[in-house]
C-alpha cells in the first residue's frame, strides 16, 4: 500500500489546479424605471430559478426598530395581490413551486424556482409580493409576536444561531451593522402596522429592483414579460440609506452572556475587517481558506483534530458594501473555555507571523478553485450570482477573471492582505454566551467584561436599546 | 500356485491398499476444498465416484500388467527369474506408509491448527427486502448509467454528467445506529470520525490535507442505517481520490491516542446538538420510548457512557465487520466515464477482501400496545411537543403515500396544521413533520415549537384532531394534486446537481434495492389516488400507536 501512497503522492504534486471557471453568459437589461434584468437560458432540467433583490434592507431599519425590513419580507408572503395569506400560500404550493422572502443587511430579496411550466405564475406572485403586498394589520402583529417567540424558542436551542446578532451589536455598536437584521425581542416589540407600511414605501420601487432569472426559459417572451411586468414600477420614495464606514471596534472587551448550566460556552472574536471592493480579495480568500475556511484549516487542525476541544472553529470575512466584521468562531465545554480562546488567539497570531507558504497557497488555490464550479451549478444558483454583481456593481470578470487573480497571489501579497484584513491579537473583541459564574473570572484576562443574560430581551450590551 | 499366492506376487493387494489410501486422502483434501473455498460439494461426488470405478480398473491392471526394467509388460510375457516384482511391491510398501502419514498428519494437524475461516463464496448477498413498490411501471432510466460489481462484491453506479468539470462521490456503508446494542451505541457514527483519523500510511489529517490540496471536499454523515461518506472534487483529482478512499477501506490505523482524542470532538458534537439543544434533548427521549426492542431506539450519537467506554477490540471488530467491499455501495456522479471507473475501482478497490456479510439485525419492534407519553421539564422559554406514531419501512409503498400525506398536513404554510396551529390559532410558532428512512419500520414524527407559555393541552388536542379528521374523511383531489406536485418539483430539483444524482441513486440502491427506482417516482406519484392516502392515516393515526413527548419549564415546586 505504501508504493500506492506514494504514486498519489506524485499525483497530487503534479497536479495544476482546475481550469478556470467563467460564467455562463447572461444578458442585461436596464428598464427605464430603473430596474435591472439579468437573464440566462439553461435547459438540463424542467425548471426556473428567480431572484429579485430590493437594495435597502435592515441598515434602512428605523432607530431602535431593528427587524422592520425583516417584518416586511415575512409579512409580504402572508397576501399580495388578490391573494389573502392562504391562498397566496396555496398557489405557489399547489404547483410545487418555492417562494420565501428574507431581509438581509443591505437588501431584501425574493427567492423562487419552479417549474418551467408555471414560470408566468412565479411571476405574478413575486410581482404582487413586491409591488401590491396586503400588508394587513392583523398579518403584521401576527409575525411580529411569532418573530419575538422564535427568538425565545432559538435560546432554548443550539446558540450559533444568535451569535450574529450579539457579536455584531458588540462589534458595531451604533453603527447600522450592529442592529440585529432579524430584530430583537425588543426592537421587535416597538415595531407598529406603520412602520411596516412606512419601510415598503420608502424602499421598494423599481429603481431598487434587480430581477434575475435562469433556467427553462424562452428569453425573448421572459424579458418582453417581465418588462411589462415591471417597467412601470414607480421609483422608492425614499433614497437609498448612505452607509457610513465603520470605525474599529475598542478593543479588549468582553460580552459575556449569561446562559446558566449550558454545557458549553460559544465565542466568536475578532474586529471590523473590508469592504467588498477590497482589491486583494483573492489573496484573502487563500489566507482564510487555510486559516479557518476548511476542514484542514490551521483553527480546525488545532482546535478539533489535535485536541478535541470542540467539533467545529472557522474564521469568516464578511464583505459589505463598507467593511463587515471578521470574526474567529467556535465553540468548546464550559471548563476548557480559556483554552480554547487562548489557543484561537494563538493561532492567529501564528497567521500574522507566519503568512502562508508557497505549498499551502498552492493547496488553498486548488481548493477554492476545485470547489467554485458546483457553487453555479444550477439554474437558481446562477440567478443568484447575477443579482450579486449587479448589486456590488461587479460585472462578470469579479467570476472569470478570478483563478488568474488566485494564481498571481504569492506569499508576499497574501501577507499583506492578512496584514490589512484580520485584526492582531492585542486587538481583539469578545463575545461569549455561557455559564457566567463559571467562566466570569477566568475571562476576565481578555478585558472589561460586559455580562448580562440570554433571557434579557436584547443583543445590546447597552440596556437603552 | 494359489490363486491368492499369485495375487500377492502380482502386488495386487499392496495395489488395493495403496489406492485405499490414497482415495481416502484424495476425498479428504476434496472435502477440505469444499468446505474452504467454495467448490462445489457435486465436485466431491464426482471424484468419489471416479474412484469406486477405478478400484477394479487398478487391480486388474495390476494383475495384468507388471513393471521390468525394460517397461510395462503383460505379467504372463515376463519371464519370471527376470521379474522385479518385489522391488515394486517395497516401493508400494513404502507409498503406502508415506501416503498414511500425510493423512493421518493433515488429520491431526487440522485438529491442532487454529480453525480455517474461509472467505465466503463469491455471490453477492442479496440485501433482505421487504414487499416494495410495484416498480414496474419504470419511467426512462437515463442510458448513461452504468453500474457494475467488483468480484469482491464492491457495487459501483456511474452517473455521467459533463455540465462542470467536477465529480460528486457517495460510499455508503451499510451501517449505523440500527447495528449496535448496549455498550457500543454510538460506535458506527464514532466510525465515521475515525475515518478520516489516519491509516497505516497516512498519519491524521493527512486524507484532509491531500484531498483539498487536490481541490477536493469532503463530509460524511451517520444516520440508524448506514454511515455515508462524501467527496466533492474537481474532475482532475478523481485518481487522487480513488486512492484516498481505498487507503482508508484498506488500512484504516486505529490508534487508541487517537480515538481518545476524537471522545472529546464526539462529545462537542453531542453536547451542542442534544444536551445544548432542547429539540435534540426531546427527540433523543422520543426515540427511546417509541421504541422498546428495536435499536432504533438508541441515539445515533451514542449514550455518554457508551461514548466513554468503547475500546479498541469494539473498533477492530467493527471495521472488519461492516467496511468490507460486500457491505458498501459506491456511487459516482459528474464528469467521468463508466470506463475509467471501471478501471479505477477494480486497480484500488479489488485487493480489499469480502468478509462475511454482518449479522442480520431480526429485532421487530413489536406491535404498541397503547398510547406513550412523558414529560421533560427543564429550562426552557419555548415548549416543545413531539408527537409521533409508527409506520413503514423506506421500502415500503406506504411510505410514498404517507410522505403525501405529510405534504398535506405539515409541507409549507399552506398545509393543513401549519395554517390551523400557527395562523388561524396561533398556538405554535411552527409545525413540521417527516418519516424516518430504514430498512426497518421508522416513525412520522410531529414537532411544534410552541410561543413561551403556550397552551400544551389544547395544541396536543388540536394537533391530534386534525390527525383524526385527515383519517376519517381523508384528503381532497386538489391536496393530492398539490402534494404530487410539491414532490415533482423536489424531485427535479434533486437532479439538478452532481451531488444530488449521486445521493439520489445511492438512497435507491441502498433503501429499495434498485436505483433504476428513482425513475419510477413521476408515475408512482400520478398513480396514488385519495383513498390511498386516507388508508395510511386510517393504518397509522391511531391512539394506542402514539407517542407524545412533552419539553417544558420546571414548574415551581413540581419535584417536591
Amino acid at each position: 500500500m505504501r508504493s500506492l501512497a506514494i504514486i498519489g503522492g506524485l499525483f497530487v504534486a503534479s497536479l495544476s489546479w482546475a481550469s478556470d471557471v467563467t460564467l455562463p453568459d447572461y444578458e442585461r437589461v436596464v428598464l427605464d424605471n430603473g430596474t435591472v434584468l439579468l437573464l440566462a437560458a439553461k435547459h438540463d432540467v424542467p425548471l426556473v430559478g428567480m431572484r429579485a433583490v430590493v437594495r435597502g434592507g435592515s441598515v434602512a431599519d428605523p432607530a431602535g426598530k431593528a427587524g422592520v425590513a425583516d417584518l416586511l419580507a415575512s409579512v409580504i408572503q402572508k397576501g399580495a395581490g388578490n391573494r389573502d395569506a392562504a391562498e397566496f400560500a396555496e398557489a405557489a404550493a399547489r404547483v410545487g413551486g418555492n417562494i420565501a422572502a428574507t431581509a438581509d443587511v443591505e437588501t431584501v430579496e425574493i427567492t423562487a424556482e419552479f417549474l418551467s411550466r408555471d414560470i408566468d405564475l412565479m411571476i405574478e406572485l413575486v410581482a404582487d409580493m413586491l409591488m401590491r403586498p396586503t400588508l394587513a394589520e392583523d398579518e403584521v402583529d401576527k409575525e411580529r409576536d411569532r418573530a419575538v417567540a422564535l427568538i425565545a424558542a432559538a435560546k432554548d436551542s443550539n446558540l450559533a444561531g444568535l451569535m450574529p446578532s450579539y457579536t455584531n451589536a458588540f462589534i458595531f455598536g451604533e453603527h447600522p451593522f450592529g442592529n440585529p437584521t432579524f430584530g430583537s425581542e425588543s426592537t421587535l416589540a416597538a415595531i407598529t402596522h406603520d412602520d411596516v407600511v412606512q419601510y415598503h414605501a420608502d424602499n421598494f420601487g423599481g429603481d431598487r429592483l434587480i430581477i434575475a432569472v435562469a433556467g427553462d426559459v424562452q428569453l425573448d417572451a421572459l424579458r418582453a414579460r417581465l418588462t411589462t411586468v415591471f417597467g412601470a414600477w414607480e421609483p422608492a420614495a425614499a433614497p437609498l440609506p448612505d452607509i457610513p464606514a465603520p470605525d474599529r471596534a475598542a478593543s479588549g472587551r468582553v460580552l459575556l452572556v449569561d446562559k446558566p448550566g449550558a454545557a458549553q460556552t460559544y465565542f466568536w472574536i475578532g474586529n471590523v475587517g473590508v469592504a467588498i471592493d477590497y482589491p486583494r480579495r483573492a489573496e484573502l480568500n487563500l489566507a482564510n481558506t487555510v486559516f479557518g475556511g476548511r476542514f484542514t484549516s490551521m483553527l480546525m487542525t488545532e482546535l478539533r483534530v489535535k485536541s478535541g476541544l470542540t467539533y467545529g472553529a472557522r474564521s469568516r470575512v464578511e464583505r459589505r458594501s463598507e467593511a463587515g466584521a471578521v470574526t474567529i468562531r467556535s465553540y468548546t465545554e464550559t471548563a476548557r473555555t480559556v483554552e480554547a480562546i487562548d489557543m484561537a488567539i494563538d493561532i492567529l497570531g501564528r497567521l500574522h507571523d507566519r503568512g502562508l507558504n508557497d505549498e499551502m497557497i498552492e493547496s488553498a488555490r486548488n481548493y477554492i478553485m476545485g470547489q467554485f464550479p458546483p457553487s453555479l451549478e444550477t439554474a437558481s444558483s446562477l440567478a443568484g450570482m447575477f443579482a450579486f454583481l449587479e448589486q456590488h456593481g461587479l460585472d462578470r470578470t469579479y467570476i472569470d477573471d478570478y483563478g488568474a487573480a488566485l494564481a498571481e497571489a504569492t506569499p508576499v501579497t497574501v501577507s499583506n492582505a492578512i496584514a490589512d484584513v484580520y485584526p492582531q491579537t492585542n486587538d481583539l473583541v469578545f463575545v461569549l454566551i455561557g455559564d457566567a459564574d463559571e467562566i466570569r473570572e477566568a475571562v476576565a484576562k481578555y478585558g472589561e467584561i460586559t455580562e448580562f443574560a440570554i433571557t434579557e430581551p436584547r443583543f445590546r450590551p447597552s440596556p437603552t436599546r | 500356485m494359489s490363486l491368492f499366492s499369485e495375487l500377492r506376487r502380482r502386488n495386487v493387494f499392496k495395489v488395493a491398499l495403496l489406492y485405499a489410501v490414497a482415495s481416502w486422502l484424495l476425498v479428504w483434501i476434496v472435502g477440505r476444498l469444499v468446505d474452504g473455498v467454495g467448490l462445489s460439494s457435486w465436485v466431491a461426488d464426482y471424484v468419489l465416484l471416479l474412484l469406486a470405478i477405478g478400484f477394479p480398473v487398478a487391480l486388474i491392471f495390476a494383475w495384468t500388467y507388471e513393471i521390468t526394467p525394460a517397461g510395462l509388460q503383460k505379467a504372463v510375457d515376463v519371464d519370471q527369474t527376470q521379474s522385479i516384482v518385489y522391488k515394486t511391491g517395497q516401493k508400494l510398501n513404502a507409498a503406502v506408509a508415506v501416503l498414511a502419514v500425510l493423512g493421518v498428519a493433515a488429520v491431526i494437524g487440522e485438529r491442532l491448527l487454529p480453525e480455517f475461516t474461509p472467505p465466503p463464496p463469491l455471490v453477492l448477498e442479496e440485501i433482505p427486502l421487504r414487499p416494495v413498490f410495484d416498480f414496474s411501471a419504470k419511467a426512462e432510466v437515463p442510458r448513461e448509467i452504468t453500474s457494475f460489481n467488483l468480484p469482491n462484491g464492491l457495487e459501483v453506479i456511474v452517473w455521467p454528467d459533463h455540465d462542470i468539470p467536477n465529480v460528486a462521490l457517495y460510499i455508503f456503508v451499510r451501517a449505523g445506529g440500527r447495528n449496535e446494542y448496549p455498550g457500543i451505541t454510538g460506535l458506527a457514527h464514532f466510525f465515521e470520525h475515525m475515518m478520516f483519523n489516519g491509516t497505516d500510511s497516512r498519519d491524521v489529517g493527512e486524507f484532509d490535507e491531500e484531498m483539498e490540496a487536490a481541490g477536493g471536499a469532503n463530509n460524511a454523515y451517520t444516520s440508524n442505517d448506514v454511515t455515508v461518506y462524501m467527496d466533492w472534487f474537481p474532475r482532475s483529482a478523481l485518481e487522487t481520490i480513488f486512492e484516498l478512499e481505498s487507503d482508508r477501506f484498506m488500512n484504516l490505523a486505529i490508534d487508541p491516542d487517537v480515538v481518545e482524542t476524537e471522545r472529546g470532538a464526539v462529545y462537542s458534537e453531542r453536547r451542542s446538538g442534544v444536551d445544548d439543544d432542547n429539540t435534540g434533548r426531546l427527540y433523543e427521549q422520543m426515540m427511546a420510548t417509541a421504541y422498546i426492542a428495536h435499536p432504533y431506539q438508541n441515539p445515533v450519537i451514542g449514550w455518554p457512557s457508551d461514548i466513554e467506554n468503547w475500546t479498541q477490540d469494539d473498533l477492530e471488530s467493527f471495521f472488519k465487520t461492516y467496511y468490507a467491499p460486500n457491505n458498501l455501495t459506491m456511487v459516482l456522479a459528474g464528469d467521468v466515464t463508466p470506463e475509467e471507473i471501471y478501471l479505477l475501482a477494480d486497480q484500488y478497490f479489488s485487493p480489499i477482501p469480502r468478509q462475511y456479510p454482518p449479522p442480520e439485525i431480526t429485532t421487530v419492534e413489536p406491535e404498541q400496545m397503547g398510547e406513550r407519553r412523558f414529560v421533560i421539564e427543564t429550562d426552557a422559554q419555548a415548549p416543545l411537543l413531539h408527537v409521533a406514531f409508527h409506520a413503514g419501512a423506506t421500502s415500503d409503498p406506504e411510505t410514498l403515500h404517507m410522505d403525501l400525506l405529510l405534504a398535506v398536513l405539515a409541507e409549507g404554510d399552506s398545509s393543513r396544521l401549519h395554517r390551523a396551529l400557527v395562523e388561524d390559532e396561533r398556538l405554535a410558532l411552527s409545525v413540521g413533520g417527516f418519516q424516518t428512512d430504514g430498512f426497518d419500520p421508522g416513525l412520522v414524527y410531529f414537532y411544534l415549537t410552541l410561543p413561551p407559555g403556550g397552551d400544551l393541552a389544547a395544541t396536543e388536542t388540536r394537533l391530534l384532531e386534525e390527525l383524526r379528521r385527515v383519517a376519517e374523511e381523508g384528503v381532497t383531489a386538489a391536496e393530492l394534486e398539490k402534494a404530487r406536485n410539491l414532490r415533482l418539483a423536489s424531485f427535479w430539483r434533486g437532479l439538478q446537481t452532481i451531488n444530488g444524482k449521486a445521493s439520489a441513486l445511492g438512497n435507491f440502491e441502498v433503501f429499495t434495492g434498485d436505483y433504476e427506482n428513482l425513475f419510477s417516482v413521476p408515475e408512482l406519484l400520478a398513480q396514488t389516488d385519495e383513498a390511498t392516502l386516507q388508508a395510511v392515516a386510517r393504518q397509522v393515526f391511531r391512539r394506542a400507536n402514539m407517542t407524545l413527548g412533552v419539553l417544558r419549564a420546571a414548574e415551581p415546586g413540581a419535584d417536591q
